[in-house]
């Protein structure tokens, strides 16, 4: 008897029996993208076309890399333990991060900066006021990043990030001049910036300057490092925060490929070399709401990443179609008793792991009260190391590879993702896709989607809208010191003053110069920044000369 | 009762996070109520012109940055410079528990917290523009 009718016979017989008197307790069991999964997966589900183990798996190290990027994975490069912090004035947060690399195997450091630096203002502008420190560290100019690593070589990290969205070119000129303040060459540290600006005018909202322009400022990031860092990090692609918008993983992870496209196609014309970008790529990809959904995803989408690459574009470089993965491990959070917050993070980040992810940051239990506490945040950060070190999670490359469950949910992401992919494409890529509001338009539906899944309780929050004991969120959530505002603000004005403001103009206007033209900006942002210009005032020349981003959100629903 | 319910949605601070505000902008609006959603970072002073030109009945306001007490009390404050503090301000987003009574005291009606079901919300402002 064949497997298919063994499989019929349990079906009609042991199976339906078995439910007569045991009946499930869902009709359906749905995952967050919206793929219903089977009750069991066999041999059945990977039969003839569905799989081909040198086809779709192959071996890790080699194409298409759906079994890891590298052929031993964690057993010659554990993922890099990496912690987000910043809060209040950069002395505060340095005194943060000197206690984060006492805690011993933290290898990164990613700057969390308050809103008023992503938005490109100064601690003093008005808008400004009630944000400063908050959210993040407030950064003004170089001298703040002076502070911030005082004592702290940038090289005794494996890697800094910082994610400078709307300001990429700022950000990465301050960290090659904070490299230089210490006595440091490029080649000796490891820099990583978020810079995807596409992203904020879809999900996460730190624009500045309309959209064209900003991703010019993006590309020449990435065009700068590959001429002169190729070992730093210029762009992490975000699927993330169009998933926590409402998405769903899977056209989250579509829309960050088509983001991505964006950027290679606008260096292409620059005149790079797609195996001189794509090696500099990485891409930040994201599941919060199922286990086996986030697995398949990472998956799913390196075999993605290295087809586009070696048969689109073609790469021929293995470094370009190896797709890097950054995670930052959420679980659906939630603020009613916060502690067990720490076990969801512990399986989110369980399941990234399982996914091959290189680059690993884990929420800390009380993030979603507010700015973590320093021993939520260690707790956090040994999560990583205990699933990194102990129970034996990290001695198999792809431990789940070959399982039918797996490979068939793989198959199955894939297949939706490029589905996803191709629509945005095809709509005219990912800049038209957020002028038309399309982008804005699936978010919307999955979010409401969530919502009403979460309020009928067909998703269950333990402690929340499942076995609730309590009514009220708890306080005592980390707080700034209400005197960081100002302090900050009395620092911006001593380095105004004790700088030289002519060398200051002077460099703004070579900022103004080039901005104009089509060069790389990178360069006069540079001596701008070296000079101690502000972070809001070159993006004061940036905004004057290319104006504002006008979001059109202002609609009136009937 | 002729004239459909008018509520203002408001985005004030500088963070760009408003599924939130999107989701019950929907919701109010589909519970028959004319709905105006600001868009991100409004200015405080933008918020109550428009409240005041749209002669709404209520004025939402979400916010999840933190500066919560700086930026309502400039709203207060607006309200209050032209004579229209009887419009009635609600807020939502991550507003600490202890925050609340303060937020009450300086004027603020009522304040939602994460985990507010939906519903909540809307029979909440279906009662102020119909049940007074």
């Amino acid at each position: 008897m064949t497997i298919e009718k063994k499989l019929k016979k349990w079906e009609q017989q042991t199976l339906q029996n078995w439910l007569k008197e045991n009946p499930e307790t869902k009709k359906r069991y749905n995952t967050d993208v919206g793929i219903e999964l089977e009750r069991l997966y066999t041999p059945t589900n990977l039969d003839g076309e569905a799989f081909d183990y040198e086809r779709d798996l192959g071996f890790p190290g080699e194409y298409p890399f759906t079994r890891g990027i590298t052929p031993s994975m964690y057993r010659s490069n554990p993922f890099i333990v990496s912690v987000y912090s910043g809060f209040g004035t950069p002395r505060q947060s340095n005194q943060r991060y000197k206690k984060i690399l006492e805690w011993g195997g933290v290898d990164e450091i990613a700057i969390a900066a308050d809103l008023p630096t992503q938005m490109g203002y100064d601690s003093d502008h008005v808008m400004s006021k009630g944000e400063v420190g908050r959210v993040g560290v407030a950064i003004d100019s170089l001298r703040d990043m002076e502070i911030l690593f005082e004592d702290i070589p940038l090289n005794r990290l494996k890697r800094v990030s910082f994610l400078g969205n709307s300001f990429g070119p700022i950000a990465l000129a301050l960290m090659i001049a904070l490299g230089r303040k210490q006595g440091l060459q490029t080649s000796d540290f490891t820099i990583n910036l978020q810079n995807d600006i596409l992203k904020e005018y879809i999900a996460r909202g730190t624009y500045i300057i309309p959209i064209r322009p900003a991703v010019r400022l993006a590309t020449d990031v990435v065009g700068y490092c590959a001429d002169n860092i190729p070992n730093w990090y210029p762009i992490n692609i975000c699927a993330n925060h169009i998933n926590a918008a409402g998405a769903g993983s899977t056209k989250a992870t579509a829309f960050a490929l088509a983001n991505g496209m964006c950027y290679i196609s606008d260096l292409l014309e620059k005149g790079y070399h797609i195996d001189a970008v794509a090696p500099l790529l990485t891409m930040f990809l994201d599941e919060r709401a199922d286990f086996f959904v986030s697995i398949c995803n990472f998956r799913a989408t390196r075999r993605i990443w290295a087809r586009l690459m070696k048969e689109n574009l073609k790469a021929k470089k293995p470094e370009s179609m190896a797709l890097k993965i950054y995670a930052y491990s959420h679980g659906g959070e939630a603020m009613l008793e916060p502690m067990n917050n720490t076990v969801r993070i512990t399986l989110a980040a369980l399941a990234y792991v399982f996914g091959g992810v290189q680059f690993l940051e884990n929420a800390s239990y009380d993030e979603v009260l507010g700015t973590p506490s320093e021993n939520a945040a260690k707790i956090a950060a040994r999560t990583q190391q205990i699933l990194m070190h102990e129970l034996g999670i990290t001695n198999t490359v792809d431990p789940l590879g070959g399982s039918y469950f797996v490979e068939s949910l793989t198959n199955q992401i894939e297949k939706e993702i490029l589905k996803e992919f191709e629509q945005v494409e095809a709509k005219g890529g990912a800049i038209a896709a957020i002028e038309s509001g399309y982008y804005k338009a699936r978010i919307s539906e999955g979010a409401s989607k969530r919502q009403r899944a979460f309020e009928s309780g067909e998703r269950i929050s333990v402690g929340v809208n499942k076995y609730r004991t309590e009514s009220e969120i708890p306080s005592g959530a980390f707080r700034i010191d209400p005197s960081s505002e100002k302090e900050q603000v009395d620092q911006l004005v001593k380095v105004k003053k004790n700088r030289n403001n002519r060398t200051v103009r002077e460099t703004l206007e070579f900022v103004r110069e080039v901005a104009k033209s089509d060069g790389n900006i990178v360069a006069p942002i540079l001596e701008a920044v070296t000079a101690y210009a502000t972070i809001g005032e070159i993006c004061g020349v940036l905004r004057d000369l290319f104006g504002e981003y006008q979001s059109t959100e202002y609609f009136r629903a009937r | 009762m002729n004239r459909k319910a008018r509520i203002l949605i408001g985005k004030v601070g500088l963070d760009g996070h408003d599924v939130g505000a999107r989701v019950v902008a929907r919701a109010l609006a589909d519970a028959g109520m004319e709905v105006i959603y600001t868009g991100l970072r409004q200015s405080t002073q933008h918020i109550v012109t428009a409240a005041v030109e749209e002669a709404v009945d209520v004025i939402g306001i979400s916010i999840l940055s933190g500066a919560h007490m700086a930026l309502l009390a400039d709203i207060i404050q607006s309200l209050k410079q032209i004579d229209s503090e009887d419009i009635p301000l609600v807020v939502g987003g991550i507003i600490p528990m202890e925050d609340i009574p303060m937020l009450k005291e300086m004027g603020v009606l009522e304040v939602f917290p994460p985990e507010t079901p939906t519903q909540a919300i809307v029979e909440f402002f279906s009662g102020l523009v119909h049940g007074a």
